[in-house]
């Protein structure tokens, strides 16, 4: 069991380790791709291994619960088609000499650190371990988002850095006031643990725990793109490469999420549900309101991309402030639907990216036209975005409206429909620009490898496969529910 | 209202009358010879007070009773904060009526008649002096407060003796936070009242530069005599202040006798000698702060005032080994 | 000897607070980097006071490796960040001037002091009275990075944050659990490294570390 455990952590980081020693070899690339594999496969597995218990290993500092299992799958398999479509990236970028053979080594040893600081953060038993994992992965991105050192990749870099750094800084002295709260309720040096906060959550200290919620809120928030915080969002996920906007839009946003779940479990029974379920709603009203604005006058795809991004991760922290059963569990299906189709899109941005030496959407006409293969991918991306059946974000966007009904916030489904609306229209607008009609004349061939044309082909099945069936995956989202306490 | 207390309260009032200008002398023979000079010696602004009393009244034309009566007004609150204050013994019959809010409004009401009487000159130079002095004077108005009031926390009243009762039962309350901070703001805020470097330079013979010196540029004969000493009185009046609030050792008590008012009177003189010698030889080596600069060290020294309230009432202090 | 504890956690206090509005007033980069290190001995002193008050070795064994770290090698890193820059050393019109920043300053700290009632009131021993002071130093550094054009400044204000949040963390509770103290700080000294590199890097890629040129990406 702690095998399980330890793999998803460990295997990245010795990829990454690999990288280090070897320098972006066929070997240490593949390595990555085998570790992202192996993360995914340990969240299979555990998945049927874990019951309503959670599974504690490594002396108390790692866990595995549903909400873990599910996080992990999300990792594995965004990870794994990121990583795969590193290798023909960095080649890419090697042969037009975008980067050196330096640059391509830290590269790759970063992108194994992320994997394994983002397993670290989703298997955690502890606040403090949590912590730890969450500002880990905000250093490894650091140098991955301004991996071309260009000014612009720079200005996102430097922008990202502080104000993720400020936020992280904000979720520690929010871990420092849960624990000084622990300490004072008697809980000894075991006050950070999950369950342990839990069982005695209603003992904790109500001011102390107030200020504490609010800071973890807000520094957590941060990392998840929540809004006023997210000025570092459409920068950073823009400039970075797209594999690497991939990972981050399709995973780090919601692994950074998850960590405000948990919190949320044990702040609803210290102060009542009526605290955070607030806190979300204006925060994740907030997030969709401004996204959608800016969703309205892009002019950059890659922007674009990273905004819906934003508006999904807003959804999702609505979705948790309504907290019942149903809306938690349409969430989780919805953070590994985004995923899926983020990576799709990003991915397909970054080869229209290669091709056309720029990210203006008037730059791209004609998509469809062109390149049939890289066309379809982007629309099935886009489809999926706009919550279109059959794939996956119907079920999960129907299922959090009828959440946020069930949970007597019907004027809060209002506005989400109207601003969503808008959001569509913005999306549609652009996009159809981008892949319908005559290409251009001077436009520049679009030319797909083999493993890349492949590696989008994997995406665009899978986000099928998980529109058409939930199966199993469903009643993994109910037991997560259910372990994060919430009822109704 | 005790003998003692009367006694302490006159010896006060003449004392400060008497010593001022000493005080005035001391500081500027220490400016004189660390900058290489032989200097006057210490009795000169009291030859200076003597040539100009035996002047004649000069009054330009076009001013009115303002300008006769500022000099006099000036003066009259400087000995009455001299004869009230706790300067050499706490038992002043005065001093149930005088609190530090009191000392504050009197200084003010000083620092406005002479501001009354540079406009009532109506020249450009009295102008100017007027208005730069009542800027300075407005800014350091709430630091005065806060500096005092962070040490009236711990007395727990703004009575000036209690206050400094308060420290000599307990003096660990100066190396507190709140007393240093409070030591600090008051000093600046005491250079800045008295126009002394880097505020003011009480010695400039350049009128653009000059705030307290333009504003008595018309003053000639006894009334500039009368000036001169006002400004002495009340630089004396706050450091024995700032001595007594922070080094009260040696001050006479409630129901002091002969001696005790003696003693206080000693070591009044022998605080102030060294607060204004160390003033003097501080001024030596700073250089006159720009007009628009002064606000920032004013606005700094109301946060450090700012932070002595706050810091003393959050910061209870261990008065005698609690807690 | 309590009041002894008493007086010198106060003054530790004091100084850590003082330290931090003086960061505020000053303008000049080294200024900036020597206040931070004295910021740093402030930190390191609190769990040494705490140690010899409790007899505790570890507290002292950590005071003196916060002391290292953030009176020796932060500043150091800084020093050479700073010691990079050409021309003139100052902050360029900042956005605040001095007296407007002073006076934020004060209302901050009167913030601090406010929010923090509820963890004085739940713990009134002498340690925590003084994490109000701990609180302002967090909302001080918030204020300098947010009104700083250096990118220096804003490391020096980000460093101030986190030592604000660490003099919490060890006035509150004498530190978090061992492995949670080891990640933040070697979290921090991460941070710092990456921010001394990106300093290098802007200044390389934009001839200046004036942070106003960093506004190319925008939306409207």
């Amino acid at each position: 069991m702690t095998t399980l455990l330890l793999v998803p952590i460990l295997a990245p980081a010795a990829a990454a380790a690999t990288t280090a020693v070897i320098g972006w070899r066929r070997l240490s690339a593949w390595a990555v791709v085998l570790a992202a594999v192996s993360v995914l496969a340990c969240g299979i597995v555990l998945g049927f291994r874990v019951g309503t218990h959670p599974q504690v290993g490594l002396g108390h500092l790692l866990r595995a619960d549903a909400l873990s299992v599910t996080m992990l799958i999300v990792v594995g398999t965004v990870g794994t088609l990121s990583c795969w479509a590193s290798i023909g990236y960095i080649d890419h970028e090697l042969a037009h000499a975008h980067t050196t053979d330096r640059g391509a080594r830290i590269y790759g040893v970063l992108i194994g650190l992320f994997l394994a600081a983002m397993s670290l953060a989703v298997l955690a038993n502890n606040l403090g371990v949590l912590w730890v994992a969450i500002e880990a992965t905000t250093i490894a991105t650091a140098f991955l988002v301004g991996h071309r050192r260009t000014r612009l990749a720079l200005e996102a870099t430097w922008k990202y850095v502080i104000i993720c750094s400020l936020g992280i800084a904000f979720a520690f002295l929010g871990t420092v006031l849960l624990y000084f709260a622990g300490r004072h309720a008697g809980l000894g040096a075991s006050a950070l643990d999950f369950d342990v906060l839990r069982a005695h959550a209603a003992h904790l200290d109500s001011g102390v725990v107030r200020m504490a919620a609010g800071l973890l809120l807000i520094g957590y928030g941060t990392k998840a793109g929540l809004a006023p915080f997210h000025t570092w969002l459409a920068d950073a996920h823009s400039q970075a490469p797209a594999p690497v906007s991939a990972l981050m839009s399709g995973v780090l946003l919601a692994v950074a999420f998850s960590a405000l779940l948990r919190i949320k479990a044990i702040v609803d029974i210290a102060l009542g549900t009526g605290f955070m379920r607030t806190g979300l709603l204006v925060v994740g009203l907030l997030t969709v309101t401004i996204a959608a604005a800016l969703l309205v006058r892009q002019h950059d795809f890659k922007r674009m991309l990273a905004y819906s991004s934003m508006e999904n991760m807003g959804l999702i922290a609505i979705a948790a402030a309504a907290g019942t059963t149903l809306a938690i569990a349409a969430l989780l299906l919805h953070v590994l639907a985004h995923g899926i189709a983020k990576t799709l899109l990003f991915l397909s941005a970054g080869h229209l990216q290669a091709a056309h030496d720029s990210t203006a959407i008037a730059d791209v006409t004609g998509l469809l036209a062109r390149s049939r293969l890289l066309g379809s991918a982007f629309a099935v991306g886009i489809v999926v975005l706009l919550g279109l059946p059959p794939f996956a974000m119907f079920a999960s966007e129907l299922s959090i409206a009828r959440g946020l009904a069930g949970a007597h916030l019907a004027w809060v489904l209002g506005i989400v429909l109207i601003v969503m609306t808008i959001a569509f229209g913005a999306l549609v607008h652009n996009t159809s620009r981008m892949l319908f009609g005559e290409p251009a004349a001077d436009a520049p061939l679009v030319r797909l490898s083999g493993a890349a044309g492949a590696t989008l082909l994997v995406g665009m099945s899978a986000c099928l496969m998980l529109g058409v069936t939930g199966g199993p995956l469903v009643h993994l989202f109910h037991l997560a529910a259910t372990t994060l306490g919430v009822s109704g | 209202m005790t003998a003692g207390g009367v006694f302490a309260a006159a010896l006060q009032g003449v004392g400060v009358a008497a010593g001022a200008p000493f005080v005035v002398g001391g500081m500027r023979q220490v400016r004189a010879r660390l900058e290489g000079r032989a200097g006057g010696g210490i009795g000169q602004p009291w030859r200076d007070l003597r040539k100009l009393l035996r002047k004649q009244v000069v009054t330009p034309n076009g001013t009115t009773v303002v300008f006769a009566f500022a000099p006099a007004v000036i003066a009259g609150s400087a000995l009455l904060i001299a004869v009230a204050a706790p300067l050499f013994a706490t038992g002043s019959p005065l001093d149930s009526s005088i609190d530090l809010f009191a000392v504050v409004g009197l200084l003010f009401i000083g620092t406005v008649a002479l501001g009354l009487a540079g406009l009532d000159t109506g020249t450009a130079f009295g102008g100017m002096g007027a208005s730069r002095g009542l800027t300075v004077a407005a800014l350091v108005e709430p630091t005065i407060m806060l500096a005092v009031f962070a040490l009236s926390i711990p007395a727990g009243s703004t009575n000036l003796a209690a206050i400094v009762s308060t420290t000599q039962h307990h003096p660990g309350q100066v190396v507190s936070p709140a007393g240093l901070l409070a030591f600090v703001a008051l000093s600046i805020v005491i250079i800045a009242e008295t126009g002394r470097l880097p505020v003011d330079n009480p010695s400039t013979h350049l009128e653009l530069t000059m705030i307290h010196e333009a504003m008595v540029l018309e003053y000639a004969g006894p009334r500039l005599a009368l000036v001169e000493w006002a400004s002495g009185m009340r630089l004396t009046v706050l450091l024995s202040l700032l001595a007594n609030l922070f080094l009260p050792w040696g001050i006479g008590g409630d129901h002091p006798g002969v001696a005790g008012v003696l003693v206080g009177a000693a070591a009044l003189v022998i605080k102030v000698a060294i607060l204004s010698t160390v003033l003097a030889a501080g001024e030596v080596f700073m250089a006159k702060l720009r007009l628009f600069r002064v606000p920032e060290l004013l606005a700094g020294s109301f946060l450090l005032g700012l932070l002595a309230v706050t810091a003393s009432y959050f910061f209870v202090p261990a008065l005698g080994g609690s807690t | 000897m309590s009041s002894t504890y008493a007086n010198a956690i106060d003054l530790t206090a004091g100084g850590f607070m003082l330290a931090g509005v003086m960061i505020v007033w000053r303008r000049e980069l080294r200024s900036l980097v020597r206040l931070l290190a004295w910021q740093g001995a402030a930190l390191a002193a609190f769990p040494f006071v705490e140690g010899i008050h409790q007899h505790d070795g570890a507290l002292v064994a950590v005071g003196i490796a916060i002391a290292s770290l953030r009176v020796g090698l932060l500043p150091w890193l800084l020093r050479r960040a700073v010691g990079a820059e050409a021309e003139d050393r100052r902050e360029s019109t900042p956005l605040l001037n001095t007296t407007a920043s002073l006076l934020v300053a004060g209302g901050l700290i009167v913030t601090a002091f406010a929010i923090s009632r509820p963890l004085v009131s739940l713990d009134p021993s002498t340690a925590t009275r003084a994490v109000p002071a701990a609180l302002a130093v967090v909302l001080l550094g918030v204020f300098v990075m947010v009104s700083r054009r250096r990118a220096v400044s804003q490391a020096v204000g980000f460093l101030m944050v986190d030592n604000g949040i660490a003099a919490t963390a060890f006035l509150t509770t004498a530190g978090v659990p061992l492995i949670v103290e080891l990640g933040a700080s070697l979290d921090v000294l991460f941070a710092v490294l990456i921010l001394g590199v990106l300093t290098g890097q802007l200044r390389h890629t934009f001839g200046d570390t004036d942070l106003d040129q960093l506004t190319e990406l925008r939306d409207l």
